[in-house]
């Protein structure tokens, strides 16, 4: 098993715990706007679980990838330097949303990541649940760049954690609006709360990790509605609890789609999650078309309307 | 994999069951109601915007709601406090078992395998071709 030096998931796993306690016993007591459902949450953690044994069986051939490309590196770059630390927080920041927007527009990472948007509700345990397949998925090549570069494996993986853990304590449906700036630069519970919603207004929108700052750039960001309440899951809700139908289900399907139609296998592997070669099945952007009309509305409309 | 890998796997596991029986315990879940008729449309029409809805038959119990739009069947039904939907021919939805007051349709979906309506009876015999 491999160790990171400093390790912020591990460190954070208390306050999970913690959090999530308070978070319900909170909305029992009427303090808190949350609602918990055992059977989803027995879901999430257990998926969230899973999630930490696949890391562990993947994570030595991630390591070991990462850490020959970094022995190819082209600089190299100081573990102190705060400006090392500074770069590395923004570098990052932005693979995790290339990362985040791929795995949301092809299927093939669809498959992998939608695990984490299967659940109809918006809690912190919501969070946690974590695909099984990521190491399969492969996306993790997505920051091999780093390491090329000259950043050390360790600060990779602490940065990784680091984003990690700021992104757990946005799952939530407690806290409504945070001061302007913040808003403005940070990826915030109600920016969070609209990438899981299945309303078309919000489909395959605010990406970020930590900052929001690169959906507003590349023209993904939309803002919560009040008119617009969100309506968490997926386009196509799960009828089943079922762990391993929760797990696998994208894949599964996925291949029974190119086993149903090889001449078109590309397309069902490769294209938007919906994509069919018939038309009969929708993707977010037909979805997004045909509710709001051919001309979805720009930011600044958005946020007249 | 080391001994502490095992035993922080086996903390992480009780942490879960406590965590789940808490949420058991503060009963906190979404308070949607069984379904009425106007429920049901309401969520129909979320579920499929823009569909034409020919007639709806909303479970007895409230747990789901079923209904004909052209050739197609639209079906809403509950997961935990939540709901999921699907379509599937009309022709399929009308050849389905009906046992003790239950209609079994086959959702042929991995995700959402099968859907369980309780009904008076079935097919409608009105409906039915």
């Amino acid at each position: 098993m491999i160790h990171a030096a400093f390790d912020p998931v591990t460190l954070a796993t208390p306050f999970f715990i913690l959090s999530i306690i308070l978070e319900i016993v909170l909305a029992r007591l009427g303090k808190a706007d949350a609602r918990y459902e055992a059977k989803d949450t027995a879901v999430s953690l257990t998926m969230g679980l899973g999630s930490t044994v696949a890391g562990v069986i993947t994570g030595g051939i991630v390591f070991a990838a990462t850490l020959w490309v970094y022995q190819h590196r082209l600089f190299t770059i100081p573990m102190t330097a705060i400006w090392a630390w500074v770069a590395i927080f923004l570098l990052e920041d932005l693979t995790y949303y290339v990362f985040h927007r791929l795995s949301h527009e092809r299927r093939f990472w669809w498959a992998s990541h939608v695990n984490h948007h299967t659940s109809q509700h918006y809690n912190l345990s919501t969070a946690l649940r974590q695909t099984w397949t990521g190491g399969v998925a492969g996306t993790w090549l997505l920051w091999l760049p780093l390491a090329w570069l000259g950043f050390p494996p360790a600060m990779i993986a602490i940065q990784k954690g680091i984003s990690l853990v700021y992104q757990y304590w946005i799952h939530t449906e407690a806290i409504k609006r945070l001061p302007r700036w913040f808003e403005a630069v940070f990826n915030t519970p109600s920016h969070h709360r609209v990438h899981h919603a299945r309303n078309a207004i919000y489909l395959d929108r605010n990406y970020a990790g930590i900052l929001i700052i690169w959906d507003r750039m590349f023209g993904t960001f939309q803002p919560e509605l009040d008119g617009v309440p969100c309506n968490y899951g997926v386009v196509k809700n799960l009828a089943t609890f079922n762990i391993l139908r929760v797990a696998f289900h994208e894949w599964i399907a996925m291949a029974a789609d190119a086993v149903r139609h090889p001449r078109h296998a590309l397309g069902y592997i490769f294209g938007p999650p919906g994509w069919s070669h018939d038309g009969s099945r929708e993707t977010s952007h037909m979805i997004k078309a045909r509710v709001l009309g051919p001309k979805v509305p720009t930011e600044p409309e958005r946020e007249a309307a | 994999m080391d001994d502490a890998f095992f035993v922080q796997l086996a903390a992480s596991a009780a942490a879960v069951g406590v965590l789940v029986a808490i949420a058991a315990w503060a009963k906190i879940a979404k308070p949607a109601g069984p379904l009425d008729e106007h429920k049901a449309r309401e969520l129909l029409e979320f579920e499929f915007p823009g569909r034409r809805l020919d007639a709806v038959w909303v479970a007895s119990d409230g747990a789901g709601a079923l209904a004909r739009s052209g050739g197609l069947a639209l079906v809403i039904c509950t997961v935990g406090d939540g709901f999921a939907a699907r379509q599937i021919p009309w022709a399929q939805a009308v050849a389905a078992s009906f046992k003790n007051g239950k209609i079994c349709l086959d959702l042929a979906d991995i995700a959402a395998p099968r859907a369980t309506i309780s009904l008076p009876s079935w097919p409608p015999k009105d409906l039915a071709a």
